[in-house]
């Protein structure tokens, strides 16, 4: 074990609030898990030898924290719940909220609420995440939104959560999108320096519901990330979900959509952004459990010089999951020959009455392509960021959220600035 | 004087293909480049255009009194140079559109004028596009993306259009055309000949100078031009082919 963890485990036994008696759950599990090492599949191409001796300042409970502003989003008019090192910058009992949502802070969750909320909780996420785990026992904040059955919410809920320089926090989101129910939540996390947090949401999708899910995973080039977005899929339920992930000292993100039921449909797609030396670790599972689900998952990572992008694109399809349709795609483009990208699909087919296709492609920048925009006068730095934007459009493209899309087109040019080998 | 060509030799993976050549173009002229496969035509464009892996070995470059061989690719293009290529590369993921908007506005930047408004730009296209003869919905698609050899001629074309060059290098834009595409191209390279723009047309076979008249003809064979002349030099071409070069070589032995 690290001390790190060790210290983790300490400090558990202070946390003490409603949710005491399933995050004791967590914790037994969390006491039997070793520290991984390169043997550990899960973490064989990400060495976590940075985090073993960490030693942070813990993000108090209490602390009042800088106002922090959202970076604004023209044209998205979200409901925005604004976190700092974790902790609430947003006054939550200001909040004009749509029709049929309620929208609270974790710990504020009320009597009445509290047992079926507690119910959510790991109800997406499986135990096996390590830092998963960690932020079941210490995220003592965090939003807890509750659609109610039927209700259509316009307004997109936003939860920006800014990490700041030598300052660890674990941050948790808990999402109930009842039955026949639509509502988009975007998971923005930014901010620099030596910072190291975890931050986990989990989703359950009633039946016939519908789900926009975007997570931008924007930290800087110091951070430590560790995060998961989790979903359970209702009958007949929908997910569209969008991540964009930066590169960083160390960022790791896990997902989990879990067909728990029949006729579901998610769609995910993952864009990853390696700066020189940076390092992003993405693993995404699919669970067909029900049969007659369809999954569609298109990852695709630019990586810069001296950087390292892992993905690990799991689908298992269990013995009952007959009429499935799933299909992950992973393609990378390496900008030097000095990055390095590590993918692997992995499938397991236990029905045999499904269609299930994947596939993983590396390239490197193509020197013609280069030449040819260069020979019509357009400098090498601006042809390498036309030729990055090529190779992302398509999922960029495919956001259902305009003002999204539209506002990610200048970061993203800015982030390729950022990617070239200077 | 536009282009100066003294002694040039370059090469290629350490082979020597370009082998002392010589060639100097004044505002307005059109010089055709004919020659055998392999005699480094499409080399001359590249070497050029500054394309990485064609070595210059020795020999001079000046292109409107600059060291042309001391600027980058890009810098060449901006300061008017043309390739028009024998083989287009195809870069999916980027759009004709933005991509021959990002090429005006560096033109225009390089220039002193102010970049064209999304609209202004769409207009200039329409029209080019038009010229060229290849549907509207070609501007939105991919660089070269999934066109035929002869859209991405067509679509050379419209790009030396759109960037109103001073020198223009078409490498073999007749190749691979049927006749009604072959009139397309050499109508839009005409329509740009206005006494100042000049024009280097590479071509393997005589049938593209009926439809553009050159000033001069040159021969290009292993890595030099062995014979220079007027058109009627083509027809020559045309007529022997190029199994008379042999006999020359061995001449000038
Ligand atoms: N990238 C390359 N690597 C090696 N040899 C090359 C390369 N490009 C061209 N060559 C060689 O250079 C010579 C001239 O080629 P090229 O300029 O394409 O001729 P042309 O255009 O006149 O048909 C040929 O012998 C060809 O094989
Ligand atoms: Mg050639």
């Amino acid at each position: 074990m690290s001390q790190w963890l060790a210290n983790v485990l300490d400090r558990a036994s202070t946390v003490n609030d409603w949710l005491s008696p399933v995050r004791q759950t967590a914790l037994a599990t969390l006491r039997e898990q070793a520290w991984p090492t390169r043997r550990t599949e899960a973490w064989r191409y990400t060495s976590l030898h940075e985090v073993a001796e960490l030693e942070l300042k813990q993000a108090g409970n209490s602390a009042s924290v800088a106002n922090a502003e959202a970076p604004a989003i023209a044209g998205l008019n979200s409901l925005d719940l604004v976190f700092v090192d974790g902790q609430p910058v947003t006054d939550f009992s200001m909040l004009t909220l749509s029709a049929g949502v309620t929208v609270t802070q974790l710990h504020g969750v009320n009597a009445e609420q509290q047992g079926r909320i507690s119910e959510l909780f790991n109800q997406a996420k499986p135990a096996h995440h390590l830092f998963g785990l960690v932020n079941d026992v210490l995220a003592e904040q965090g939003v807890v939104i509750d659609v109610a059955a039927g209700a259509d919410v316009q307004q997109p809920i936003r939860i920006v959560n800014f990490v700041t320089d030598g300052v660890e926090s674990h941050h948790r989101v808990l999402v109930n999108v009842g039955d026949n129910a639509k509502v988009t939540v975007i998971e923005h996390g930014a901010g620099n320096g030596h910072s190291m947090n975890t931050a986990y949401a989990e989703y359950v999708l009633g039946s016939e519901s519908k789900l926009e899910h975007y997570r931008f995973a924007m930290h800087g080039q110091e951070a430590i990330h560790m995060g998961g977005s989790h979903f359970k899929m209702g009958e007949s339920s929908r997910l569209n979900s969008t991540i964009v992930g930066y590169g960083s000292r160390l960022t790791r993100i896990d997902t989990d959509v879990i067909h728990a039921a029949e006729h579901a449909f998610a769609k995910m797609n993952c864009i990853y952004l390696l700066a020189p030396k940076e390092h992003f670790d993405l693993h995404t599972t699919i669970e067909h459990a029900k049969p007659n689900g369809t999954s569609e998952e298109n990852a695709r990572g630019i990586v810069g010089d001296k950087a390292k992008a892992v993905f690990n694109g799991r689908i298992h399809i269990h013995r009952d999951a007959q009429k499935t349709l799933a299909e992950l795609n992973n393609r990378n483009l390496l900008l030097s020959r000095g990055g390095q990208i590590n993918t692997k699909p992995e499938l397991e087919i236990y029905a045999d009455d499904v269609q299930c296709a994947h596939g993983a492609t590396v390239a490197e920048i193509a020197e013609k392509e280069l030449y040819y925009l260069q020979t019509r006068g357009i400098p090498r730095s601006q042809a390498l960021v036309m030729l990055n934007f090529g190779f992302v459009q398509e999922l960029v493209n495919q956001m259902p959220n305009k003002a999204l899309s539209e506002w990610l087109q200048p970061l993203l040019r800015e982030r390729f600035s950022a990617m070239e080998t200077k | 004087m536009m282009l100066t060509i003294k002694d040039l030799q370059a090469s290629v993976e350490e082979k020597t293909i370009i082998k002392g050549l010589n060639l100097t173009i004044n505002p307005g002229e059109v010089h055709a480049i004919m020659g055998p496969n392999g005699a480094g035509k499409s080399t001359l464009g590249y070497v050029l255009s500054g394309r990485e892996g064609y070595e210059v070995e020795s020999g001079s470059v000046e292109f409107e009194k600059q060291d042309l061989l001391e600027m980058e690719v890009d810098e060449r293009a901006r300061a008017g140079i043309f390739l028009a290529f024998q083989y287009p590369v195809e870069i999916p993921g980027v759009s004709n559109m933005e991509f021959m908007k990002e090429s005006v506005n560096a033109a225009r930047k390089e220039r002193g004028e102010e970049p064209l408004s999304a609209a202004e730009f769409l207009k200039t296209a329409k029209a080019a596009c038009k010229q060229v003869n290849l549907p509207l919905d070609f501007l939105k698609r991919g660089v070269n993306e999934g066109f035929s050899g002869g859209e991405k001629k067509r679509n050379e074309i419209m790009q030396m259009i759109l960037l109103q060059p001073k020198l223009c290098i078409l490498d073999e834009s007749d190749s691979g055309l049927d006749i009604d595409a072959l009139k397309v191209v050499a109508d839009g390279v005409n329509s740009q000949r206005d006494g100042k723009r000049s024009f280097i047309v590479v071509t393997h076979y005589q049938r593209l100078l009926d439809y553009i008249q050159p000033d001069f003809v040159h021969i290009l064979a292993d890595g030099k031009i062995v014979k220079s002349g007027g058109p009627e030099l083509a027809k020559e071409v045309e007529t022997s082919g190029y199994a008379w070069l042999e006999g020359h070589e061995e001449a000038s032995a």
